[in-house]
C-alpha cells in the first residue's frame, strides 16, 4: 500500500524551485499573521510522487480500462486529440479578464458552440457559462424565475418534477426557492398526463422533464405535457442528461420546451475525471434570452484595424443580456471543457445524428443480447425489463426483483459480480420507481463484440451460486467496502501521530 | 467520415438480429409531429488532422499569458504546474473514470481525494474539507448558505449574512444567485481608507449567520485585523475566510484565527488558468458545519476483510438521496482538477509551499519599491502588507494605461474600475512566482513613460 502521508522524507528532497528573485531582506508580515507552523504536508521526491500516483491510478477503473455501462452518465470514449488541444497555450494560459482582441480565436469557438447547441436543441440563444449539468438546471430555473417576476407573476412558486427525475432537478429548483410538486410516473416511468392535469394551475412556474426519461423511454406524450403546462402559463424545462439519444432526430424545441441544459461532458465528451469537470451550458427560447448569465459572444463584420487580430472576416465580442440574472460562476464557464467539446463536435458535424443513432442502436442491441443470452442459458426467470417497451433509447433498465425474490440475489450482488468480471457496474437502485433496478447505458463507442461479451458475462454472474455472489467482488483491490463503518467512524483526513 | 463508431458497417446486421430493418425503426417511438425532418445545419465531419490544424490556427491567434509579459491576476494567478502533474493526470484510469459509486474499483481516486482533503485541511487549519466545488465564487456562495443553515435558528439577524464591500462584483453576483432562493439578505462590511476592514462595522454583523472576508483582500492586502473578527461576532456567527492558497505558505492558516469555513480558488495549485475553468473551489470547515456542508466527502473505512478502504460518505446530504432537501444541488464537480492540485501540493511539500509564497511576496515587494520611485503614480495602500498584488493610482484612467501597455506587448494588470466604478484610475498589478525582476523593471519603465506623458 502506498500512502501519501507516509512520505515524510528530509527537508529539501522535494521539487526544487528557482530562487532568483528572493532577496536577502526578510519578509515582514503583521505579527499576528505570521504562520507559526507549516502544514503537515508530505515530503516526496519526483520519482516517489510519480510512483505513488501511478500506483493509485492502477487501483481505479475508467473507460480506458474497460466497458463502463453506467446508466445516466454517458461514459463514451474521449478522443485523445481533445486533450492535446486543451493544452495549447491559447486556451490553457488565457486569463478571462484579457481584452477581446487577445481572444478572437477562443471567442470564435464559443460562438460556434453557441450556434451548434442552438441548432441541435431548437433553442434561440445559448450561454456557455454554467459549469455542470446541475448548475445549468439552477441557471435555467433562475432565468424562468426572473421572467415571471418581470411579468408580475409572483404567485408562480411551484415546480413540477416527475418522481423518476434525477435528484438534481428538485435540488436545483429548491435552491432557487421553489416549492417542489412531485408527480408519480406511470409504471414505465413516463409522465402520467392525468396526474399532471390534476396539479396544474397558475401557481406553476415550471415543469422539469428528462426525455428520454430516466428509464430510457421516449416520452411520447411530451407535446401534450407541454401544452398542459403552457395552457396555465408555465414554462417547460428540458434536462439534457439524456440528450445523447436524440440529436438530429428530434429536439427540445420541437417538443415544446422553453429552456434546456446540456451536459457537454456527456453528450460531447469531456473526460469525467472521477467526478468532474463537466460543463452545463443552457439554451432558451427568445423570450428568456434577456435573463441569461453572460457574457455571451456575438459577431459582426470586421472594420478598421480589426483584421490585425481577427481569425476570419468577423469580429467576435462579448455582450451582456439586458436583464441578466448575473453570474453563476465568476469567470467564463468551463472554457477548457467547451474547447474539448468543440473538437468533439467537429469530428461529427452533421453526423451527430449518426452518433445518437449508434447510441440507441447499442442500447437496444445490448438489451436484446441480455435477453438472448438469458434464454440460451435458461435463466429468463431472474430479471424483467424495468419498463415494458418495444424499444429503448440510449439506455434501459432491468429489474432484478425476480432474482432477489427467488434466489436472494440483489442488484448490488450482481453489480459486484460484474466487477469481478472486469466491468464497471451499471447504475444500481436508480431510478427509484424500478425495484432492484440496474440501468445500462453502453454508449455509441462500444463494439458489438464488447456488448456480446458483456451480455454473456452478465448471465454468468446470474448463474453463480448466490452465496458466492454475496462474497463478490474478490478480485478487486479491496472487497466490499463498509459504508456504514465509514459513516459511523468518520475519518475524513489522515490521522497524524501527534493527534 | 465519422471515425469514432466501432459498429459502423454493422448497423444492418445488428438491426436485423433485433427484427428491425432501419435506424428509423429505433426512433419509431418519436411522434411524427416532433421529428426533425431536415439534416442538422452543421458542417461535415472532420478528421483529427483537420481539427487539430483548426484548433492551432484559432487558439494560436489568442494571446496566451505565457507568451507575453503579464501582470494580470485579480483572482486567478499565473503559476507553473510541474510536468509530472500533466503526465499523471492524463492516465486513463483517472481521466476517464466517474463518480466512485463502486468503491471497490475506484480506490485510486477515492484515496487520492481523501489525501486531497488532508492536504487542504492542513493548509487552512480546519479539520474537514470536501473534494472540491466549481470555483472560489461558488464555494464562497455555498459557504454563505451553509452558514445560514447552521446558525439561523439561534441568530438574532435571521437569514442575514455580511460580506466585505471589496468583494469583486462578479463574485457577489454569484452569491446573490445562490442566496436569493433561501431568502438570504447580503449586507456589506465597510473598510478603512488604508484598505483594511473597519472592525466597528463588523460589530453590526454580530448575531447574523455569517461573515465573509478575503485574506489577502481583493486589494492584495493582508489584513492584521482579521484575528479579532471571531471574538466580535461570537460563536453563533460563522467566520468565512476566502484565501489565495499559496499565501498560506507564509500567512497564518485562518482556522488558527477563528475561521469556521475557509474557501478559495484552488487554481494556483495544479491548474492552468484556462480562461477561468475548469478550475476548482476549496471548501473546508470545522465540525459543526459537517452535516450541512455542500459537496462530496471521502471517508476512510474498511472492507469485509478488515482491510483499509475508502468510500464516499455522508451522502445523505446530497441531491441523489436527499433530493429537494439536499444541502446543495452539486453533482458533477471538479475532482480531476483537485487531483492535479493534490499532485502539485505533494511535490511542493511544506518547505516548497513556503518557498513558493516567498517568491510571490518578494516579487510583489520588489515591484512596490520600483513603482514607488515613479513620482507620477501613487500606491494608495503603501503602508499595508501585500501578498502578490496591489493597487496603483494612475494620473489618468487605467483603461488608457492598459491600452498603452498592450501596444508594447504587456498585459498591464486589471482595471479596478470594473469592480469599483468610481476608481477609474486604479490599476491592480499582480506579481507571482512567475514574475521576474526584469519584467518588473520593464513595467516600471513603461509606467513611468506613460504616466509622465499623460501628466504633462
Amino acid at each position: 500500500m502506498s500512502r501519501l502521508f507516509d512520505f515524510a522524507g528530509g527537508v529539501g528532497k522535494g521539487y526544487s524551485q528557482p530562487d532568483t528573485i528572493l532577496s536577502k531582506d526578510s519578509v515582514s508580515l503583521p505579527e499576528n499573521l505570521v504562520r507559526k507552523e507549516l502544514p503537515k504536508w508530505p515530503r516526496l521526491s519526483e520519482p516517489e510522487m510519480v510512483r505513488h500516483y501511478t500506483w493509485l491510478s492502477r487501483r481505479n477503473y475508467g473507460i480506458d480500462t474497460g466497458f463502463y455501462p453506467l446508466g445516466s452518465c454517458t461514459m463514451k470514449h474521449n478522443p485523445r486529440v481533445n486533450e492535446v488541444i486543451a493544452q495549447i497555450p491559447g486556451i490553457a494560459d488565457i486569463h478571462p479578464h484579457q481584452p477581446e482582441h487577445h481572444l478572437q480565436g477562443l471567442l470564435s469557438i464559443f460562438h460556434e458552440m453557441q450556434n451548434m447547441l442552438a441548432v441541435c436543441s431548437g433553442m434561440d440563444q445559448v450561454t456557455l457559462q454554467p459549469v455542470a449539468g446541475a448548475q445549468g438546471e439552477f441557471t435555467a430555473v433562475r432565468c424562468v424565475q426572473e421572467y415571471f417576476r418581470s411579468r408580475g407573476e409572483v404567485q408562480r412558486t411551484k415546480v413540477i418534477v416527475p418522481d423518476s427525475a434525477h435528484g438534481t432537478n428538485p435540488a436545483s429548483a429548491a435552491m432557487a426557492g421553489f416549492e417542489i410538486i412531485e408527480i408519480p410516473s406511470l409504471e414505465d416511468g413516463r409522465i402520467d398526463i392525468e396526474a399532471l392535469r390534476a396539479v396544474v394551475d397558475d401557481s406553476i412556474a415550471l415543469m422539469m422533464v428528462t426525455n428520454p426519461n430516466t428509464l430510457g423511454l421516449f416520452e411520447n406524450d411530451i407535446s401534450k405535457a407541454s401544452e398542459i403546462i403552457h395552457s396555465v402559463g408555465g414554462q417547460m424545462y428540458y434536462d439534457g442528461a439524456n440528450f445523447n439519444a436524440i440529436l438530429g432526430r428530434t429536439s427540445p424545441g420541437l417538443m415544446g420546451f422553453d429552456a434546456v441544459h446540456f451536459n457537454l461532458h456527456k453528450t460531447f465528451s469531456q473526460p469525467h475525471g472521477g467526478g468532474g469537470p463537466g460543463s452545463g451550458p443552457i439554451g432558451v427560447k427568445s423570450h428568456l434570452a434577456q435573463y441569461l448569465p453572460g457574457p455571451l459572444v456575438k459577431k459582426r463584420p470586421i472594420i478598421g484595424d480589426d483584421h490585425k487580430y481577427a481569425v476570419d472576416d468577423m469580429w467576435y465580442g462579448w455582450f451582456q443580456p439586458e436583464n441578466s440574472i448575473g453570474k453563476v460562476q465568476q469567470w467564463h464557464g468551463n472554457s477548457g471543457a467547451v474547447v474539448r467539446c468543440w473538437a468533439y463536435y467537429r469530428r461529427y458535424g452533421y453526423g451527430l445524428k449518426e452518433m445518437s443513432e449508434h447510441a440507441v442502436l447499442n442500447a437496444n442491441y445490448l438489451r436484446h443480447a441480455l435477453h438472448r443470452e438469458a434464454k440460451k442459458a435458461g435463466v429468463t426467470d431472474m430479471f424483467v425489463d424495468g419498463a415494458h417497451t418495444d424499444i429503448a433509447k440510449h439506455e434501459f433498465t432491468l429489474s432484478l426483483l425476480p432474482a432477489k425474490e427467488k434466489y436472494g440475489i440483489s442488484a448490488m450482488d450482481v453489480a459486484k459480480g460484474l466487477l469481478d468480471k472486469g466491468y464497471m457496474a451499471p447504475t444500481v437502485y436508480f431510478p427509484l420507481v424500478v425495484p432492484e433496478c440496474m440501468m445500462f447505458e453502453p454508449t455509441e463507442t462500444e463494439s458489438r463484440d464488447t456488448l456480446d461479451d458483456f451480455a454473456k458475462h452478465f448471465i454468468e454472474v446470474l448463474q453463480e451460486d448466490p452465496e458466492t455472489l454475496h462474497q463478490a467482488p474478490i478480485t478487486t483491490p479491496v472487497r466490499r467496502v463498509d459504508e456504514v463503518y465509514a459513516a459511523r467512524n468518520l475519518c475524513l483526513r489522515h490521522p497524524f501521530e501527534d493527534e | 467520415m465519422v471515425d469514432q463508431l466501432p459498429n459502423r458497417g454493422l448497423e444492418l446486421e445488428m438491426l436485423k438480429e433485433m427484427g428491425m430493418s432501419s435506424m428509423d425503426d429505433l426512433f419509431s417511438d418519436v411522434p411524427e409531429n416532433i421529428r426533425m425532418t431536415e439534416p442538422l445545419a452543421l458542417p461535415p465531419p472532420q478528421s483529427e488532422e483537420e481539427i487539430i490544424a483548426d484548433a492551432r490556427r484559432l487558439l494560436g491567434a489568442n494571446r496566451a499569458m505565457t507568451e507575453v509579459v503579464s501582470f494580470l491576476g485579480a483572482g486567478l494567478y499565473k503559476n507553473y504546474v510541474p510536468a509530472s502533474v500533466f503526465q499523471l493526470v492524463t492516465r486513463g484510469e483517472f481521466l476517464t473514470s466517474y463518480t466512485p459509486y463502486q468503491p471497490e474499483v475506484s480506490q485510486g481516486m477515492l484515496q487520492a481525494m481523501w489525501e486531497f482533503q488532508t492536504l487542504i485541511s492542513e493548509l487552512v487549519g480546519l479539520p474537514i474539507s470536501n473534494l472540491s466545488l466549481y470555483d472560489g465564487s461558488t464555494a464562497a456562495a455555498e459557504a454563505l448558505t451553509c452558514s445560514v443553515r447552521v446558525h439561523n435558528r439561534k441568530s438574532t439577524q435571521k437569514n442575514t449574512v455580511y460580506v466585505s464591500e471589496l468583494t469583486p462584483p462578479d463574485k457577489i453576483s454569484v452569491m446573490n444567485n445562490y442566496c436569493q432562493g433561501a431568502g438570504i439578505e447580503i449586507r456589506y462590511l465597510k473598510h478603512n481608507s488604508d484598505g483594511t476592514l473597519d472592525l466597528s462595522s463588523v460589530q453590526d454583523a454580530a448575531g447574523s449567520c455569517g461573515v465573509y472576508v478575503e485574506q489577502p483582500n481583493p486589494l492584495g492586502l493582508l489584513d492584521g485585523g482579521y484575528p479579532r473578527i471571531k471574538e466580535i461576532i461570537g460563536q453563533n456567527t460563522a467566520l468565512i475566510v476566502g484565501v489565495q492558497p499559496v499565501s498560506l505558505g507564509l500567512v497564518e492558516a485562518p482556522g488558527n484565527y477563528g475561521a469556521d469555513i475557509v474557501v478559495g480558488e484552488g487554481q494556483p495549485f495544479g491548474s492552468p488558468i484556462t480562461a477561468g475553468g475548469p478550475i476548482y473551489g476549496i471548501f473546508a470547515c470545522s465540525k459543526p458545519y459537517l452535516r450541512l456542508m455542500p459537496g462530496r466527502i471521502v471517508g476512510r473505512s474498511i472492507d469485509v476483510d478488515g482491510k483499509e478502504a475508502y468510500c464516499l460518505t455522508l451522502s445523505t446530504r446530497e441531491q441523489h438521496i436527499r433530493r429537494h432537501r439536499a444541502t446543495s444541488n452539486i453533482c458533477t464537480n471538479e475532482t480531476l482538477i483537485a487531483l492535479m492540485g493534490a499532485m502539485h501540493m505533494s511535490l511542493l511539500g511544506p518547505e516548497g509551499l513556503h518557498h513558493l509564497a516567498l517568491r510571490n511576496i518578494t516579487a510583489c515587494n520588489l515591484a512596490k519599491q520600483k513603482l514607488m520611485e515613479i513620482n507620477t503614480i501613487a500606491i494608495p495602500h503603501i503602508l499595508g502588507t501585500h501578498f502578490n498584488e496591489f493597487i496603483v493610482e494612475l494620473p489618468a484612467s487605467a483603461a488608457d494605461c492598459l491600452e498603452y501597455l498592450d501596444r508594447v506587448g504587456i498585459i498591464g494588470g486589471f482595471d479596478a474600475s470594473r469592480w469599483y466604478a468610481n476608481r477609474t484610475n486604479w490599476l491592480l498589478v499582480t506579481f507571482t512566482d512567475q514574475t521576474s525582476a526584469e519584467e518588473i523593471e520593464l513595467l516600471a519603465s513603461h509606467l513611468a513613460a506613460w504616466s509622465t506623458e499623460v501628466s504633462q
